[in-house]
């Protein structure tokens, strides 16, 4: 019998094979094949689920949806959302996912790592069980960074508290018990990943002391690990193999001069300055992530446009205004718009960085197409479907490429409801992005203790 | 680093007697190196060949294992195969049960062979294994009480990864913070250590510094280290004057190491003294100590360069930065000193001994008294240390604090003790702080559980706590505590004021409601508050003056009316306070307190009234007494941690019994066994549990855990006390229920009969009838009270026992007994034991 109770033992030995499946699989990405880019890109605040529905769905179409009864739509016969407009060009790469439940994960206003890891992160350490999955992926396409992540932090409370022009902790995992590092501003993000080509003179600098600090406190821990035997010797050698790979990375991103000269961000000082609006650091963070992308630097990004409690300035029409989600999350409106008006603006906001990326992609060239045939870009709620969300739902915008090994593009998809015979949940949806390209896990995720049907495993009609 | 310790015990290692537990192998001039030509003595292969070779030889070959073949083996073949003997023969899986059985001498002969033969090729892997807190109890009970052992306890010199407490407070040291400027958070520092879930003790001396911690470190020590900086460039300016980078971030430290400020102020390169004087107050501030000549001549180096690239203040900097990413900030550094004693052990230095005796106590580094027995030369007796550890044991004041700051959220803080660290050692013991990672499907509970989530630790949170009480309660009495703890029936539950404030709130409640309850309140509460208005201002417990009054005054009544008018006494806080979530004494089977939207609509118009319930008559006074409950082993906490998500788990709380209490072990699950606990709607839990488990091929583990589990099948997965079990299958369903309120079954009456073995007191082993019948007979045991003396002196040293350790045991125990089951007396016997003052320089299995 497949229930919840048998899910619980599988999963929990699918997450210990998680580890060992992505350690084999590690580094198989061929020199003949480019590698898959995969662009994870979350807002807070909920994306409601009726916001999505192509407004040309006919009558029928209409009431199966209101019933989320299981059905897939061609969007090449609808057109899209106003919202959507800026992707409007890019249709036939898109897919509406609908249907996925996520209540196994933290929801309501703040969910930190939760909708990457598929667990209740709740902001302790502890609560991190597993790496993300935007980590996993970058186990299966190595790069000479690695997975590298971006954020516009909350400053109106939220995850994650730090400063917002900094590095703190994001909303990934690179492991159980171990919080990622997002870059909060273009500055910060253009001084730490592009130091070793700076052309500015402090940053040069910067650089070099930290390289020579870094070398320092290694070689101290080399000698003393050197000494040393047994369990007391891997005590200190562990730690001090870390510092060198640290220093290995920056060594090859440093090898990696030329060609970072020729992707660094073409930005306007004003995208360097500490108060800038929240668009204009959603616009400077997404050139700075293009940049990582296209010249090679990494394969695997992610990038929190927004959380909760990130207070909004710069919105297209509301310039003045400081939108507080919270707000608009509790239906108040903002200047002469009702609160779903400025859901829409921010919605199309975030559209308008998603259409930067793929046409961006789209002009690179890459063997016989283009840099986006090989890129996969997720865009979706950190919590679900409203702003006092349960998980029961959990939208997706899916923009792929070309050489997508999931079968999903130009659909509106509507999944089976929440604990009807054939449901499936965020777990389903990464374990089939994971299988996908190789991680053959049987399944990500915790379970949903409350879901009392079969829910192990890759959504298999996905896998192309 | 180093130290002198090291260097000087290495250099002096004599040869040393192994025990045949001990984890190491002492350094010896005698051992031999290489691989040398094979040879199996002839008294080990003829027990091999009667014994063993029948069914592991040439025609035969079970398991794919052939001992007729040792000699042609290569060497590493050889070894992987002794591997699987020892552990065969270690854990006395073999010969079978049902086999004739070697002799003890026999065995013991092969088993000597077989570990010498693995040690001689540094390749024993069972030694590794002991290391860890899974097989502590692999130790020989017996053996360690028996008194015969004889050998000098010590502990191996090393090196004991910081918990998660220390590492918080020693980022407060780094700040040089005192009294009520040290911070229970720091904006910029994420703490990078974990302890393990698992009940028992989880602050190893194994745990290693890996590249998750480093790379949280990197961000830390850039953040500490420009506050440091911050705190020297605006020494002895007007905070309220400094501009800082992030509004959200305006704390720095009030003083600033002279040293720092010299070289942050000046316009031109620093002297160097001043880099010296900078070099040493980075070590003193990070490290305790001075850098020694050659760190100074590293540092040097380092800090010309950094200063001559990036100006004073970067180059400082980077330098501090240094500092604080040395691994050993984060080591607790144990390694003697001194000239060894003729068993190869050195005492701890003074400035160890201190960290030592302060980190067994607390979490905080040595308080003043201790730092100056040390400098001066006081910490080097066993008396010294006494002295130190029974002043600390008396301190109500250097350690108090929260004791488990995790817990405290925006609804509920955890409980403040004067040793929190002492509370620690019987929460990881008893390991019910695990109920807060069992999730539940809240609408079995009837929506009463609360699974932990965001700023809350939910239900287990509160059950945790309550727990926490529990055992301060007999902490502080320090009277017969195991058995205390493990019997008895008074509890806390709820209880968020002392005895004293929760009577007066009840007293004034009463007096108010007695006074109002015949007005015409319901339908003209305005004029009735018009009416008394000095009478409720002259009740501070009645709080209906501010904000919606009509609407506070009405939720009152109606809150009185249906528990003091009933003739019970409210729980002391309103259930229509904001952020109310007291709702979990169902699962101590007391009746339900209101909830906090119970009397929410109170003042509308269309208010129909309150449904009748009967809520609880809260026991103002605690702890007090609750029916079917006795000691932390019927506690909800302790029953939600060792349960599943859906069900109880009568072998995880067998398994628990057995190693915790009897110092049992129990094999782990063989690879090739998918336990699994069969569906079926006609029967218990337990049913299934016995179906799947009484093959003959189970029983041989099962029979160590299930007896000793069943019993418990008296409480359900949330903790409820029960007789009938629900039989949660679709087929079984009588009700199916909207919203949060469970589905009703059909149920079955539980069995609850079980077995205890292995006291080793024969009027104690035998059938039991119920869980408190078992309780009953293990907190009458010898061995569980020396059981849990064993798990003490891992949580004090960090490390399982070896047979050296015997004496310092045995003392322990001893000590409990003889003050009258105190559990201060067996702290400071441990404290002071040669197992916690000497160390050894060992050389250890690679």
């Amino acid at each position: 019998m497949n229930n919840r109770r048998e899910f619980l033992t599988q999963s929990i030995a699918g997450a210990a094979a998680l580890g060992l499946s992505s350690r084999c699989l590690f580094g198989e990405v061929t020199k003949d094949k480019p590698p898959t880019r995969f662009i994870f890109i979350h807002k807070g605040n909920g994306i409601l689920p009726q916001s999505v529905v192509p407004p040309t769905f006919t009558r029928e179409q209409r009431e199966v949806e209101q019933r989320k009864d299981p059905f897939v739509a061609d969007l090449d016969e609808h057109d899209l959302l106003e919202w959507m407009n800026p992707i409007a060009e890019h249709k036939k790469d898109l897919t509406i996912l609908q249907g996925l439940s996520g209540k196994m994960c933290t929801t309501g206003h703040h969910t930190w790592c939760s909708s990457l890891g598929v667990f209740k992160a709740n902001e302790r350490l502890s609560s991190i069980k597993w790496a993300t999955v935007d980590f996993e992926l970058a186990k299966l396409f190595p790069s000479p960074f690695g997975h590298i992540e971006f954020a516009c932090f909350p400053s109106g409370g939220g995850n994650s508290r730090g400063n917002i022009n900094g590095i703190e902790k994001g909303f990934s995992a690179r492991g159980p018990q171990q919080p990622n590092y997002a870059f909060g501003s273009p500055k910060v993000a253009m001084q730490e990943l592009f130091k070793s080509v700076s052309a500015e003179q402090t940053a040069q600098t910067q650089y070099e002391l930290e390289r020579r600090m870094l070398e320092f406190v290694a070689t101290g821990e080399l000698n003393l690990a050197g000494h040393l035997q047994g369990s007391e010797r891997v005590k200190v050698a562990n730690y001090a193999d870390a510092l060198q790979e640290i220093r290995a990375r920056n060594g090859r991103v440093e090898a990696m001069g030329d060609v970072l000269r020729k992707h660094l961000p073409q930005l306007d000082a004003k995208y360097f300055a500490e108060n800038l609006s929240t668009v204009d650091r959603q616009k400077g963070l997404t050139e700075v992530l293009l940049s990582t992308l296209i010249s090679g630097m990494t394969n695997v990004v992610t990038f929190t446009v927004d959380e909760l409690g990130t207070l909004y300035s710069g919105l297209p029409g509301i310039e003045g205004e400081n939108v507080n989600q919270h707000d608009v999350g509790h239906g108040k409106s903002v200047g002469r718009f009702e609160a779903i008006e400025v859901r829409e603006k921010i919605l199309h906001q975030h559209m308008m960085l998603v259409d930067t990326i793929v046409t961006r992609l789209k002009s690179v060239p890459e063997r016989d197409g283009t840099m986006f045939d090989n890129t996969m870009l997720f865009y979706f709620p950190d919590n679900g479907e409203t702003h006092h969300s349960n998980g029961s739902e959990w939208p997706f915008l899916v923009l792929a490429g070309s050489n997508s090994s999931l079968d999903i593009s130009r659909r509106y998809i509507r999944l089976p409801a929440y604990g009807k015979e054939g449901h499936k949940t965020l777990g389903n949806w990464y374990t089939t992005i994971l299988n996908a390209y190789g991680n053959p896990i049987n399944h990500y995720g915790s379970p949903d203790v409350g879901l009392k049907i079969d829910q192990t495993g890759p959504i298999q009609s996905f896998i192309g | 680093m180093t130290t002198h310790a090291e260097r000087t015990l290495l250099s002096n290692i004599r040869s040393a007697a192994t025990t045949m537990c001990c984890v190491f192998v002492i350094a010896s001039a005698g051992f031999a190196q290489g691989d040398a030509a094979f040879i199996l003595p002839a008294d080990v292969q003829s027990v091999i060949t009667s014994r063993c070779v029948d069914c592991h030889g040439t025609d035969t070959a079970e398991a794919d294992v052939r001992l007729d073949i040792l000699g042609t083996l290569n060497l590493d073949a050889r070894l992987e195969l002794l591997n699987k003997v020892q552990d065969q023969l270690f854990f006395r899986t073999m010969p079978p049960a049902d086999e004739t059985q070697p002799t003890t001498e026999e065995r013991t002969r092969v088993a000597k062979w077989v570990r010498d033969e693995l040690r001689r090729h540094n390749a024993s892997n069972l030694d590794k294994k002991l290391r860890y807190p899974d097989f502590g109890n692999y130790v020989d009970h017996e053996m360690l009480f028996s008194g015969e052992i004889k050998d000098k306890p010590f502990t191996p010199a090393r090196r004991w990864l910081v918990s998660p407490q220390i590492f918080h407070e020693r980022v407060s040291d780094v700040f040089g913070l005192t009294d009520r400027a040290r911070q229970q958070t720091f904006y910029g520092v994420t703490n990078p250590f974990v302890l393990p879930d698992h009940s028992g003790v989880r602050d190893y001396d194994i745990a290693t510094l890996d590249g998750g911690h480093l790379l949280v470190m990197l961000n830390n020590a850039q953040w500490i280290s420009q506050k440091q900086v911050f705190g020297a460039v605006h020494s002895g300016k007007d905070r309220r004057k400094l501009e800082f980078s992030n509004a959200q971030d305006r704390w720095y430290p009030p003083t600033a190491s002279p040293a720092f400020v010299a070289i942050v102020a000046k316009g031109f390169a620093p002297t160097e003294q001043e880099l010296i004087d900078a070099i040493q107050a980075q070590f003193d501030c990070v490290l305790k100590r001075k850098a020694s000549d050659a760190e100074l001549t590293r540092y040097l180096t380092l800090l010309r360069s950094t200063i001559e690239l990036g100006g004073n203040t970067e180059g400082l900097r980077q330098m501090l930065v240094s500092v604080l990413l040395e691994s050993e900030f984060l080591y607790r550094q144990e390694f003697g000193d001194g000239e060894p004693d003729k068993y190869g052990r050195s005492k701890l230095a003074s400035t160890e001994a201190a960290q030592a005796i302060a980190y067994a106590l607390g979490d905080r580094g040595p308080d003043e008294k201790l730092q100056r027995a040390a400098a001066e030369g006081r910490l080097n007796k066993k008396e010294d240390f006494e002295r130190e550890v029974r002043r600390l044991l008396a301190d109500n004041a250097w350690f108090n604090g929260p004791v488990d700051p995790t817990l405290s959220g925006k609804n509920m803080q955890s409980h403040v003790a004067t040793h929190p660290k002492l509370v620690r050692f019987f929460r990881e013991f008893f390991g019910y702080t695990g109920a807060l990672k069992v999730f539940k499907d809240e609408k079995r509970s009837d929506g009463y559980y609360q699974n932990p989530s965001r700023g809350t630790a939910g239900t287990p949170g509160f059950l945790v706590k309550e727990a926490d009480r529990v055992v301060d309660r007999y902490l502080q009495s320090d009277k017969d505590v195991f058995r205390n703890l493990l019997t008895t029936d008074e509890f806390f539950v709820y209880h968020d004021k002392d005895n004293e404030t929760g009577r007066k709130i009840i007293a004034e409640w009463t007096e108010a409601y007695e006074k109002l309850k015949d007005t015409d309140w319901k339908a003209n509460p305005e004029k009735v508050i018009e009416e008394n208005l000095e009478f409720i201002k002259s009740n501070p417990s009645v709080r209906i003056l501010g904000g919606n009054q009509k609407r506070e005054f009405l939720r009152y009544m109606y809150f009185w009316g249906e528990t003091i008018g009933k003739g019970r006494t409210p729980f002391t806080t309103v259930s229509f306070a904001h952020g109310y979530t007291y709702n979990h004494s169902p699962f101590y089977n007391l009746p339900p307190t209101p909830h906090i939207f119970r009397y929410g609509a109170v003042e509308q118009k269309n208010f129909k009234g309150l449904d009748d319930v009967e809520f609880w008559d809260y026991p103002v006074d605690q702890p007090f007494r609750i029916a079917n409950r006795k000691g932390l082993l019927s506690h909800p906490a302790w029953l939600i941690a060792h349960s599943g998500n859906f069900q109880t788990d009568p072998i995880r709380r067998g398994r628990w019994i057995r190693e915790k209490l009897l110092a049992g072990r129990v094999p782990d699950v063989p690879i090739t066994v998918d336990a699994q606990v069969p569906d079926d709607p006609h029967r218990t839990f337990r049913e299934r549990v016995e179906m799947v488990t009484g093959k003959s091929e189970c029983w041989k583990c099962h029979q160590h855990m299930n007896p000793l589990g069943l019993p418990f099948e008296s409480f359900d997965d949330f903790g409820h006390f029960r007789i009938e079990e629900s039989l949660e299958h679709p087929d079984n369903v009588i009700k199916t229920n909207q919203g949060n309120v469970a589905d009703i079954y059909k149920t079955k009456p539980v069995a609850v009969t079980g077995h205890l073995d292995g006291t080793g007191d024969a009027s104690l082993d035998g059938q039991v009838s119920d869980a408190f019948d078992l309780i009953d007979r293990l907190s009458r045991s010898t061995r569980v009270r020396q059981s849990i003396i064993r798990h003490a002196f891992r949580f004090f040293m960090g490390r399982n026992e070896m047979l050296s350790d015997s004496k310092t045991l045995i003392d322990a125990d001893k000590a409990y007994v003889t003050n009258g089951g105190s559990f201060k007396a067996v702290v400071v016997s441990l404290l002071t034991s040669d197992s916690f003052m000497y160390r050894k320089v060992v050389r250890e299995v690679n």
